[in-house]
Parts: C-alpha cells; sequence; structure tokens
C-alpha cells in the first residue's frame, strides 16, 4: 500500500519534470528551424499575385518581430495549431494530421518487431550462456556480433536485393510480388482518408483515459474482494462505478471509430471491409519488419547472455543444484528472471530507439511511415513538419524513459524510488 | 670526512648482524619476511599481474579484431602505394569511366558510379572511416571524462547544471538533431563528426560521474586531500588513472556505435560527397544490380570495423575485469 503511493507520486514527479523538459526542446527546435532560415513560401511565389504573398505571410505571422514569432509559437503549440505542411507529399496539411495519419502505420509496423523481438533475443542468449564454448554459443555468439556490427541499413537492402532479384529470378519469375517496394500503385495511399475534426479526436482520447480509471477502480474493487472482510460490501460499488464509466467511455470511442477510424491500417481495413487493403499492408510491411527484427536482435542476445552468465555463477543457483531441482527450471526460474532485471531497461529503452532507427528502414522501402517524413522534412526543409515531428520523437523518448524505470521497480521489487 | 666513512663501515658491521637475527626470525616467527625480499616479491607480483591481463587480453578473439584494426589503419596510411587511382580520379566532378562495370584486369573489384574503381574507393575510403570513428569518439570520451571528474568532485551548482543539460541531450534525439544540424551548417564532414562527438559527451559524462563518485570516498584520496594537494592535482593524478580502465572500454565500444551511425548519415547523402566514404558507397551502388561487389565491399568493411572494435572492446573487458563475461 505505501509502496503503491510512493510509486504514484514519484510517477507524477517524473511527469512533471518532463514540462521543462519539453519547453527547453521547445526552444531548441525553434532556434534551429530559425537557423535554417528558409521562407516557407518560396517555392509558391511564381504566379502568384503579389498581394496574396503578402497576405499569405500576414497570415502566418511572418511580418511580425522575431520575439512575437517566439510567442506566437508557444501559444499555437499549447493550442494544438502546429501549423501547416507547405511543401512535398502532404502539400496544405495540417501538421498534426499529417502525424496522426503517418505515426500509426509505423507504430503497426512495429508491433512485430517489438514483441518477438524480446522473446527470441532473451530465448537465444539464454541457450547460449547455458551452452558455453559450445557449437550453439559459438553460432550464436558469432550471428549476435553480425547483427550488431554490421550497419542496419546495408542489412535492409541485403534483404531487398534477396528477395525483389534473386528470388525473382531463382524461381523463373513466378515470385513476382513487389513485395521490396511499399505502396501498390492501384490503391490509394491515404486510406482511409477520412479525418477527423481536432475537437473530436481530443474527446475521444479524453474518454479513453476516461475509461482506464474505470479499470482502474475495477482491478481496485477486485483486490478488495480478495481480502475477504465480510462487513466490508465497498467493493461492489467500485465495481458498479468502474463498469459505468467503462460503458460510457466505450459508447463514444466506437461511433468514433466506425465513423473516423482508427488510422492503423489493418484495423480500419477490418472495420471498413477492404480485403485487398488488408493483404497489402501485411505483405508491405513483413520486410522491414524481418529487417528491423534481425539488427535490434542482436543487443539483447549478448545483454541477456553477459548477466546470466553472471548469475549462474551465484550462490543461490548452487543451492538450487544442490536441492535436486531439474536443470530446466533452475535455467527458466531461478536464473533468468534475475539475468532479465538489467535486460529489461534495454528492451524497454529500445523500444523508442527501433521507432526513432526507422528513418532509414523506411527511407529504404519507401514505407510512408514516421520516419520516411521526417526525412522528406529534413530534406526538403519544412520548418513546420520537422518541428511537429521533433517535438513527437521527443514526447516518445521522455515517456518511454518513464516507463523502463517504473518498470524496473515491478521487475526488481528491492528497489524503491523516493 | 673521514668521520664519515668510519661511520658507514660501522653501520655496515651492524647491517651484518641482523641477518643472523633475520634468519631466526624467519625460521620461528611464521609469515615474517626480510623486507628487501619482500620488495623483490613486490615486483616480481606486478610483473606477474601483467603477465596475467595479457594472457586474458591474448585470445584467438582480441588477436583477430587488433589484426583487423591495424590492417585499415595500414590502408589508410599507406594508400597512394597500395592503388594508381588518385584521390582526384574517385571523387565526384570526374567522370573517369563506364559506371558498374563488372570486375576487369584495370579494375580488380570492379566500378561504381560514374566509373569510380571499386577497390580505390574502398582504400581511400579507410582513411576516411579512420577519422570518422577516431575525431568524435576521442572529443566524446575526452570531453565526458574532464567534465565527468569536475561535475562529481566539485558537486553542488556546478553539478546541478551539467546534469540538467545531460538530461536535456538525452530527451532529444541526438541522430535527428545532427541531421538538422548538418542541413544548417553544411555538408561539412569534419563539422558532422565534432557535432556528433559533442552530443556524444553527454552519456560519457554521466558514466564518469558515477566513478569518480565512488573512487572520491577511496581511502588514498582523503589522504592525498590531507596531505595538502591542490584539487588539481587530486583530481587528475590521483582520481583520473583510477578512473581511466572502464572509460577504455567504453572507447571501443562507442567507436563502433560512431562508425556505423556516421556510416547511416553519409549513406542519406548528407556528407560532403568530395570525400571518399563507405557510406556513400552504399547508396550509390544500392539501387542497381549490375555490379553487386560495389555494393558488397563497402557494407563488409563497414561491418568489420564496428566488429573489430567490439571485439578488441571485448578482449579488454575479459582482461581487466574478468568477472564480467561475455
Amino acid at each position: 500500500m505505501k509502496k503503491s503511493t510512493n510509486m504514484v507520486k514519484y510517477i507524477v514527479k517524473r511527469i512533471l519534470m518532463m514540462i521543462p523538459m519539453l519547453i527547453a526542446v521547445l526552444v531548441i527546435t525553434w532556434i534551429l528551424s530559425q537557423a535554417m532560415a528558409i521562407n516557407p513560401l518560396q517555392s509558391e511565389v511564381t504566379g502568384w499575385d503579389m498581394q496574396i504573398y503578402y497576405d499569405e505571410m500576414e497570415r502566418l505571422g511572418l511580418n511580425e518581430p522575431i520575439y512575437v514569432q517566439f510567442f506566437n509559437y508557444f501559444r499555437d503549440f499549447f493550442t494544438g495549431n502546429w501549423g501547416e505542411s507547405y511543401s512535398g507529399k502532404f502539400e496544405g496539411w495540417l501538421v498534426t494530421d499529417i502525424i496522426i495519419t503517418v505515426l500509426p502505420r509505423t507504430l503497426e509496423m512495429m508491433i512485430i518487431p517489438i514483441f518477438i523481438i524480446p522473446i527470441i533475443a532473451v530465448k537465444l542468449g539464454s541457450t547460449s550462456a547455458k551452452n558455453r564454448k559450445k557449437k550453439k554459443d559459438i553460432v550464436i555468439r558469432s550471428v549476435a556480433v553480425i547483427g550488431a556490427g554490421f550497419p542496419s541499413f546495408w542489412i535492409a537492402i541485403l534483404l531487398q536485393y534477396l528477395f525483389g532479384i534473386v528470388l525473382y529470378e531463382a524461381t523463373f519469375f513466378a515470385f513476382d510480388i513487389g513485395i521490396y517496394k511499399a505502396n501498390n500503385v492501384l490503391l490509394d495511399p491515404s486510406f482511409p482518408d477520412i479525418i477527423a475534426p481536432q475537437s473530436n479526436s481530443i474527446v475521444a482520447l479524453l474518454l479513453f483515459f476516461l475509461m482506464i480509471g474505470g479499470f482502474y477502480l475495477i482491478y481496485r474493487g477486485n483486490k478488495l474482494r480478495k481480502q475477504n472482510i465480510p462487513t466490508s460490501k465497498k467493493y461492489i460499488f467500485l465495481f458498479l462505478s468502474g463498469i459505468l464509466i467503462c460503458i460510457i467511455g466505450i459508447v463514444p470511442i466506437m461511433i468514433f471509430i466506425y465513423t473516423y477510424g482508427t488510422k492503423f491500417r489493418l484495423l480500419d481495413s477490418i472495420i471498413f471491409n477492404e480485403p485487398l487493403y488488408f493483404w497489402d499492408t501485411i505483405a508491405h510491411f513483413l520486410l522491414p519488419a524481418l529487417s528491423i527484427t534481425l539488427v535490434s536482435l542482436a543487443g539483447i542476445t549478448r545483454q541477456t547472455r553477459s548477466s546470466m552468465l553472471d548469475v549462474l555463477n551465484q550462490d543461490y543457483i548452487r543451492t538450487a543444484r544442490a536441492k535436486g531441482v531439474p536443470e530446466k527450471e533452475i535455467i527458466n526460474k531461478h536464473a533468468l528472471r534475475n539475468a532479465l532485471i538489467p535486460t529489461s531497461n534495454l528492451i524497454i529503452g529500445g523500444v523508442a530507439s527501433i521507432l526513432l532507427g526507422s528513418i532509414f528502414i523506411e527511407y529504404i522501402f519507401e514505407y510512408p511511415g514516421f520516419g520516411d517524413t521526417f526525412f522528406t522534412s529534413i530534406i526538403s526543409g519544412n520548418i513546420s513538419l520537422i518541428n511537429g515531428c521533433v517535438i513527437v520523437a521527443t514526447i516518445i523518448l521522455l515517456s518511454s524513459n518513464l516507463i523502463a524505470d517504473v518498470m524496473y521497480t515491478i521487475i526488481d521489487p528491492r528497489i524503491i524510488y523516493t | 670526512m673521514i668521520e664519515i666513512e668510519e661511520e658507514t663501515a660501522r653501520t655496515k658491521e651492524k647491517n651484518e648482524k641482523p641477518k643472523i637475527l633475520s634468519l631466526i626470525k624467519f625460521y620461528l616467527l611464521p609469515g615474517w619476511r626480510v623486507p628487501e625480499f619482500s620488495e623483490q616479491e613486490y615486483e616480481i607480483e606486478k610483473i606477474r599481474s601483467k603477465r596475467r591481463f595479457f594472457r586474458h587480453l591474448l585470445t584467438p578473439l582480441t588477436i583477430a579484431g587488433a589484426l583487423i584494426i591495424l590492417t585499415f589503419v595500414f590502408m589508410g596510411i599507406f594508400v597512394p602505394w597500395l592503388t594508381n587511382f588518385p584521390l582526384q580520379e574517385i571523387v565526384p566532378p570526374s567522370i573517369p569511366g563506364v559506371p558498374y562495370m563488372l570486375p576487369s584486369p584495370g579494375h580488380p573489384l570492379g566500378t561504381t558510379r560514374s566509373g569510380y574503381d571499386v577497390l580505390a574507393r574502398m582504400l581511400w575510403g579507410a582513411r576516411t572511416s579512420l577519422l570518422m570513428a577516431m575525431i568524435p569518439t576521442g572529443l566524446a570520451v575526452g570531453g565526458g571524462l574532464v567534465l565527468g571528474i569536475i561535475s562529481a568532485y566539485f558537486g553542488g551548482k556546478v553539478d546541478y547544471v551539467l546534469m540538467r543539460i545531460v538530461d536535456l541531450i538525452y530527451s532529444i534525439p541526438t541522430l535527428v538533431i545532427v541531421l538538422i544540424l548538418t542541413q544548417i551548417l553544411g555538408l561539412n564532414l569534419i563539422d558532422m563528426l565534432m557535432i556528433w562527438g559533442a552530443f556524444a559527451i553527454a552519456g560519457n559524462l554521466r558514466f564518469m560521474r558515477s566513478l569518480v563518485l565512488q573512487i572520491r570516498e577511496m581511502l588514498y584520496v582523503k589522504a592525498a586531500k590531507t596531505g595538502g594537494a591542490l584539487k588539481f592535482k587530486v583530481m587528475f593524478s590521483h582520481i583520473l588513472p583510477n578512473a581511466l580502465p572502464p572509460m577504455i572500454l567504453t572507447f571501443f565500444g562507442q567507436m563502433a556505435i560512431t562508425m556505423l551511425g556516421i556510416a547511416a548519415i553519409s549513406f542519406l547523402g548528407l556528407v560532403n560527397a568530395q570525400i571518399p566514404n563507405w557510406g556513400q558507397d552504399i547508396s550509390w551502388a544500392s539501387i542497381y544490380e549490375e555490379n553487386i561487389i560495389a555494393f558488397l565491399i563497402p557494407g563488409i568493411c563497414t561491418g568489420l570495423f564496428a566488429i573489430a572494435a567490439m571485439l578488441i572492446g571485448d578482449g579488454l573487458r575479459d582482461a581487466i575485469d574478468p568477472r564480467l563475461k561475455l
């Protein structure tokens, strides 16, 4: 009880500490975007009436003195107006809309790697530690070193070459699906092309958090029920209020999803009943996901192996062996749980680095996700889009650090934050 | 003068007596040794620990890593003698021949874009990649070393300010900021290396700070302080040598990461194309399947360099701290 309240205090403190960090990052990105010295209207001047040009300058607030622009930027950021993109694929779109359409594509591509990598890597690491200096160990170690050492973009292109050209020619041109390039030409790239109004999506987000609160109430009620105090009937009240809150949350969220979609292409193709898009999406994110898996497997495997070797020398493992615990149980229960403590930080912290490292993979496979948008915006000097993307990346990094620290206490109960 | 000589003679006579005494002590007192002999033994022990260090260090994998690195250093130094192609013939403005040609007597590994020789670009690229590995890593580790000692030893306001800056750098994705800064500052390789190194200081600073906080409480540091040593003397001649071995390990670990990161940036084409480098080679040869060797060679070289650095780091860690195994 006491520990959980401490935990909540710690989380709230960390979230409050994130705010000055975020403001500092905002200032830095603003200074950088000013240093890029790009006229946002440069590409659209040709063929324009000068009056329209001046009006546009007035509308974007570029005529103001620099300190006024600075304060406007901050005001706009906190009121949800992050400016609009003025070049490239998403010309004229709001930056928030672009990020909402683009980020889910990356997330759905990353779901397979994020969940599969830790499982495989921990398994590999523990087997190689178990058979130390034997054939299995040497094979696993060399694969891990190769995965960590060779550049990720090189491995991705090599996969592209193997699947796209070698396999195509080896099967006498039978394996002819354009698997190595995303985006089928026949299909609409921006499916579904409905974007929810900002106010609606904010309401849906708030309702979502309300629903999480409802689930928390149900969880607390269940805990009270298990304590089995005969006089207290408080848990019935908790159950009822939790279920009520969940129902209040669920109905508008379902309506929201069925009208605007979730922007996750796999879910949307099921909701709007478009099987072609479903199979297309799966076919196109297989290879990028495979290359990400290969690359980021190595680090976790190496870490698991070294911490596993450290744990296997401990006294309690010898005690367990002396007691006559079967070897399989020693490895999986006694050793692995202790070895996972340093690895867990790497796994959870690695999610952010995988998301941000997707720039290269998406650039190579032309996958229309967050990384690709980010890179093209940097190359073309699309200031407002760069600012938006940097801020989203910062939020991902900060929150993943927070989650890693919180998970650390859950896995290792000896650590207590004050 | 004569008196002094007499005195020395007398002391010599005195010194001969304790030999018998020492023999008696040696037989009667368990664990007693002649002071001179124990000094000698101490020296031998030192040499033996050094020998143990080298025995742990010289495993086949570490030797392989060192050999690979030495090969690349050799290539980097003696490029003009190893290849017939001068630097001017393998960088963009010149178009010397047929692009993406298969291997032939003139070009042992074929050609890549604009007919540049693959082997020549590989050899000249070794020079660049030595720079790419050394400058940012040296800057990052050196900066982290000095700032980490200052932050941990002085504490207080200096420590607070430095740690907040580190937190800030940790919260921004480094790669992205480097990409944006290259757009602002132009495509200059040295600038980019400096920026990368400056950002990488943060992690080393935090690591060094944690090391120094441990060492600061040791007895010998307190003894130096009470002996009246100056602050900088304590910091750089008492604390620094003891914090050095773990930092040398991070140097080799980071060399691999830096190498791969900068290769990735040059793969995106954000580095001056006038300088031959392997990342650029990969991006040039990536879409064409006519001469796959032109694509394979630079990638394998980058990978070998990074793996060699990692192997040396692992070997050093085994030798310095045998308890940690990898």
